[in-house]
């Protein structure tokens, strides 16, 4: 039995669409209405918030998992990413109000007791870090973008699709941080012990993952 | 409430008693072929490690100054110690050293830990010649997880040889992010940078295929298939032999894109995997580099498992809890001789000399004793023992 999880919301469709065109014993799970653990001949599917599926697959709950790029670098957890599916592309950004922008244009001094709202703490650490920047982070669970609004924050580090949200909320990017997609990882274990039916699986998923871009 | 400053961890109940059974069996199989028990300082000088660790483990290393003022670390790392403690009490012709050990190392946590300490339990054989030292101490190992209830752990083998002569004619940075992109499991990245590296063919083909060369012992046979003749894998073709002609075929599993967090490694290294848990129990391998940085000749390999882990795995976590013997009515002196039977049986027990029997009863349950015995009659009730009890 392989177990593989699946992050529910944004990208779940995307999840279920890859595994249920890579030909994979998967039934019930376009509609899993309540259902949290789904079984279908030798895979065993976890529906699981997309926060949490780095942890499954890192205490090996789970052999295989679909997790965002975003979820992967916040969670840190030790993974092995296989590969980027090319799904759910969007990008991580600093993003404020268009008064911010010389200050992202000029030294990083600047930047110094920035306040950044973020859902993702650690890699707004790392990105200021790397920058050399000390700044505020203040660590959000939802509404990021009311933050500057509100004068909680500066600006924000989040990640955008379209910019629709952004620009509803007077927000303008000031600096990229990374492209983020969906990317099959697993447990560390799972591919020093199992690695023949993880790599034919993942094998699979990856096939279909290229089919269903093109 | 006495609360602990953040990351520290206090171990109590079943699991600090698992863990103690734990630690006894271990060290005391090593010390019965020779490795001598070895209890570092906590405190190391940063001097001495920062040159020896890699970037990603020195970032982690917990610093502080002593009173007279000299830059230190908490021990993150027992390996160094030892082979400190190699150079500068032994001579070359008392070498070579075994030792064994069982003690906290402190570190900033990686996700999903938490905790800066950590128990280790550990052994080390420094300064060997010629062959077998490998062979020895993983056959040991393996016997110890044995006796530990453990007996459905694999070790997972690689040889940071390998990659390293594979990587031997790429630029020295390229070849680093390529074992880094390695020791992270970011595949796409490590494709990425083969891609963009100026690579020989020769090399180029090996490197796109070492994260797949994982899985049976067969693999051993592709790897070699794959680079022809010279291909660097004696030292791990001698130590599976070994494994295999111990009985420990089945136990073995090969990874020759392992590369493990300690950056000192240059021969065979291994990760233990339990059939019960997602986790490492821990690893280690080859160091003769790292021996010869310190001036120290010959060959050095060790291993270490984390306690906690360990322990909760093991035979002894459901096991572990006492059972409380009931003096009754009995004389003191009495109690205590027909007690004593109960422990020289290798059963451990709690003495209650209430006179109060539904009391003595209630006490056990709540103490999370496994049963409960009337040492006057002899008669017993097994209870449901507690779990471990592990405070932050």
């Amino acid at each position: 039995m392989l177990t593989i999880a699946l992050p529910t919301g944004r990208v779940f469709a995307d999840a279920a669409g890859i595994i249920e065109a890579a030909g994979l014993p998967c039934r019930g799970l376009s509609s899993p209405g309540r259902k949290l653990v789904i079984e279908d001949g030798d895979f065993r599917y976890i529906l699981a918030k997309p926060s949490d599926v780095p942890l499954y697959v890192s205490y090996g709950t789970a052999d295989l998992a679909f997790a965002g790029g975003d979820v992967l670098l916040e969670s840190a957890m030790p993974l092995v990413e296989l590969f980027d599916t090319g799904k759910g592309r969007c990008r991580v950004v600093v993003a404020g109000p268009r008064s911010l922008a010389p200050r992202f244009l000029g030294h990083a001094s600047e930047l110094m007791w920035l306040k950044v709202a973020t859902k993702y703490p650690r890699i707004a650490d790392g990105h200021f870090s790397a920058r050399g920047a000390q700044v505020d982070i203040i660590h959000l669970h939802g509404s990021i973008e009311l933050a500057p609004k509100l004068g909680l924050s500066d600006c924000i580090l989040d990640i955008v699709q379209t910019g629709g949200t952004l620009k509803a909320n007077s927000l303008e990017v000031l600096e990229h941080v990374c492209d983020i997609s969906l990317r099959l990882v697993a447990s560390r274990k799972s591919t020093a012990l199992r690695w023949d039916e993880v790599q034919s699986v993942a094998k699979k998923i990856e096939v279909a993952a290229e089919e269903t871009r093109t | 409430m006495n609360r602990l400053p953040r990351g520290c961890i206090n171990v109590g109940g079943g699991l600090a008693s698992a863990m103690e059974d734990c630690r006894r069996i271990f060290l005391s199989l090593f010390e019965a072929w020779g490795y001598r028990p070895f209890l570092p300082s906590a405190l190391q000088l940063l001097e001495s490690s920062w040159e020896r660790l890699p970037p990603s483990f020195r970032s982690r290393l917990v610093a502080v100054n002593t009173p007279y003022g000299e830059p230190c670390c908490l021990r993150g790392d027992i390996t160094l110690a030892a082979v400190a403690y190699l150079a500068s009490h032994y001579s070359p012709e008392e070498r070579p050293l075994r030792i064994c050990y069982c003690d906290r190392i402190y570190m900033k946590p990686r996700p999903p830990k938490t905790s800066i300490e950590s128990f280790q339990i550990g052994a080390e054989f420094l300064g060997w010649e010629e062959t077998g030292g490998e062979a020895e101490i993983l056959a040991l190992l393996l016997s110890v997880l044995d006796s530990l209830g453990l007996g459905r752990t694999t070790i997972v083998l690689g040889d940071s040889t390998f990659l390293q002569r594979a990587v031997a004619s790429v630029d020295t940075s390229t070849a680093e992010n390529l074992a880094e992109a390695l020791r992270k499991g970011a595949l796409p990245e490590y494709y990425s940078l083969l891609e963009d590296g100026d690579i020989p063919d020769f090399y180029r083909r090996i490197l796109e295929e070492i994260p797949r060369l994982r899985g049976g012992l067969s693999v051993l046979g592709e790897a070699e298939k794959l680079w022809g003749k010279g291909a660097p894998l004696s030292p791990l073709k001698s130590m599976v032999s070994t494994l295999r002609g111990l009985g420990y075929e089945s136990r073995v599993s090969i990874d020759l894109s392992l590369v493990r967090d300690l950056g000192y490694y240059s021969g065979p290294v291994f990760d233990i995997y339990s059939g019960e848990s997602g986790r490492s129990l821990g690893g280690g391998g080859r160091y003769d580099r790292l021996l010869s940085t310190c001036g120290l000749g010959g060959r050095a390999v060790g291993f270490a498992l984390d306690l906690e882990h360990t322990a909760s795995l093991s035979r002894f976590h459901a096991t572990g809890a006492p059972v409380m013997a009931w003096a009754g009515g009995l004389e003191t002196e009495e109690a205590l001789i027909r007690a004593k039977k109960i422990t020289s049986e290798g059963t451990k027990i709690e003495m209650s000399w209430t006179v109060n029997k539904a009391a003595s009863l209630d006490a056990a349950e709540k103490r999370g004793c496994r049963a409960w015995v009337d040492l006057a009659s002899g008669s017993s009730h097994t209870l449901s023992p507690g779990k471990g009890d592990r405070s932050c």
